[in-house]
């Protein structure tokens, strides 16, 4: 079998495996549609979101409300936490002093800190970016460190007999050499973020796809709650995409195999 | 050779170097003269794991020594290229990346050291692969990358270390051979790290031959056969055969 049959075999089976999960929920969802809606009755409430704004704020204000936040949250989190953890993984005092208190903060889930940061700031935006913010910082701090600590040895050598200043060595080789760890960091950090950012919608928030699946639970609407639900899916995966695509294009020796 | 009249390049005086490991003490060098003159292909030849590596990094700065003197009496300013063990190439950088890289660091402009770097690219036989990342090359093409970008700063000392070691034996020849033509083309100052008699034997204008752990200078074999050298030739036999009867087993 050649490459390109074997491909379209995985593509069809994928399809398949999607068709099934489709017929599962329309085998469930036949005898009680107003608990479990079909999958046409949420298309078509799907489709009535499109023409019908809910809160004032049309699906795609919702969805940019939530993403915005992420993004916003998320660039803090890499700037930050890529300099923190290179500062972690390069200088082991720094690491020494500072790794214990990721440690103890790591194991409490992001999603805990909700109703402090909501007591302290309020229900407004910053609140809201700040959690996304707790949940994304920590994995790109803990990868970056873990990236930094790993680069081989002898690349530091080549950087050393050229009598590179801790500058250069950084630019040419430590952070090329730590990028694959770096992105994994990415990754886990905006899945997270992701994930907090719906949790604190769902507490607090006027808009945004988590207010979206609360305002179905509150007012009955269970397709509305559907609904949410796979668009939170949906733009979650898409955003894993961009950043599997950016690193490609940013980095294309990390996806090719070695010869 | 008239060892006297050459210009003494860099001067080992009683090297040794010692590691701490499970409250233990490990020699890896010890007691290690040696002068290396100008332009000349030193190879040191060892068995094993021990020393030679060491030893490099030594007068590479890379490590310091535990007693024992490394100098330049030549210039102060000594620069150094280094070709690793395995490919230290970079992959992240291309070609043309990789070997501009230590005029980079050293503030040369981008015009002079693009055209230095084209010159090595073409020298080592990589012309029409300035832009390929390493993954895009062979074993082989990789450690011409290495050569390249080690002779790219100017060295006055090229050092090697085993530089041929993950090659097919193959290769590894041609690439002897082309080190040669390399070294032939810009004459520098070798000194070139193995394990292996006959690459030893092939290169080096003088062969210094190490113990096993801890290093210690054995015997120095200053081969007097003509280059290019033919490792089927009678007289290169002859020698192989007495270093390999002098050479400590490895374990």
């Amino acid at each position: 079998m050649n490459a390109k049959t074997s491909k379209l075999r995985d593509l069809a089976l994928s399809v398949v495996s999607i068709l099934c999960l489709i017929s599962l929920w329309l085998v469930l969802s036949s005898s009680r549609p107003d608990f479990f809606p079909t999958p046409q009755m949420t298309w078509e409430r799907f489709i009535e979101l499109i023409e019908y704004p809910v809160s004032k704020v049309s699906i795609l204000g919702h969805i940019w409300a939530s993403l915005r936040r992420v993004v916003i949250a998320f660039c803090y989190a890499v700037v930050l936490g890529i300099s923190l953890g290179i500062a972690m993984g390069w200088n082991k005092k720094i690491r020494a002093a500072v790794e214990p208190i990721f440690e103890s903060l790591r194991p409490i889930p992001p999603i805990a800190w909700i109703p402090l940061v909501i007591l302290w700031f309020g229900v407004g935006e910053f609140p809201k970016i700040l959690l996304v913010f707790i949940g994304s910082f920590i994995p790109i701090v803990l990868n970056t460190m873990t990236g930094v600590a790993l680069v081989d040895p002898m690349y530091l050598s080549v950087s050393r007999v050229f009598k590179a200043n801790t500058l250069q060595t950084m630019i040419h080789v430590v952070l090329p050499a730590s990028i694959p760890a770096i992105f994994a960091g990415m990754k886990a950090s905006l899945s997270s973020g992701w994930m907090v950012v719906v949790a604190a919608e769902m507490i607090a928030s006027k808009s945004g796809v988590g207010f979206l699946i609360t305002r179905g639970s509150e007012s009955y609407d269970v397709a509305l709650i559907l609904c949410g639900m796979i668009l939170i899916g949906i733009v979650g995966a898409l955003l894993g995409v961009v950043l599997t695509l950016l690193e490609r294009w940013l980095c294309p020796w990390t996806t090719k195999k070695e010869k | 050779m008239d060892n006297k009249e050459r210009k003494v390049m860099l001067r080992l005086e009683n090297i040794a170097k010692s590691f701490y490991a499970r409250h233990e003490v490990f020699d890896a060098v010890s007691d290690v003269s040696i002068d290396v003159y100008e332009n000349e292909f030193l190879t040191i030849l060892g068995p094993g794991q021990c020393g030679k590596s060491v030893l490099l990094n030594i007068i590479a700065g890379l490590e310091k020594p535990t007693k024992g003197t490394v100098d330049f009496p030549a210039s102060s300013d000594t620069t150094m290229g280094f070709v690793f063990q395995k490919t230290a190439v970079f992959p992240w950088k291309t070609v043309m990346e990789n070997v501009e890289l230590g005029l980079q660091i050293k503030g040369t402009n981008k015009k002079e050291r693009r055209e230095k770097a084209q010159y090595l690219i073409e020298l080592v036989g990589l012309k029409g692969f300035e832009n390929a990342y390493p993954y895009q090359l062979s074993g082989g093409m990789k450690q011409r990358v290495g050569i390249a970008r080690a002779y790219c700063v100017n060295p006055d000392i090229l050092l090697m270390d085993e530089p041929f070691g993950a090659l097919d034996a193959q290769t590894r020849y041609q690439m002897e051979e082309e080190v040669l033509r390399i070294w032939q083309a810009e004459k520098r100052t070798v000194i070139f790290v193995t394990n292996n008699i006959e690459e030893a034997l092939f290169l080096g204008d003088r062969i210094v031959l190490l113990s096993a752990c801890p290093a210690k200078v054995k015997e120095i074999y200053i081969p007097r056969l003509e280059r290019p050298r033919n490792n089927i030739d009678p007289d290169f036999l002859a020698l192989r055969e007495e270093i390999e009867a002098n050479t400590d087993l490895a374990l």
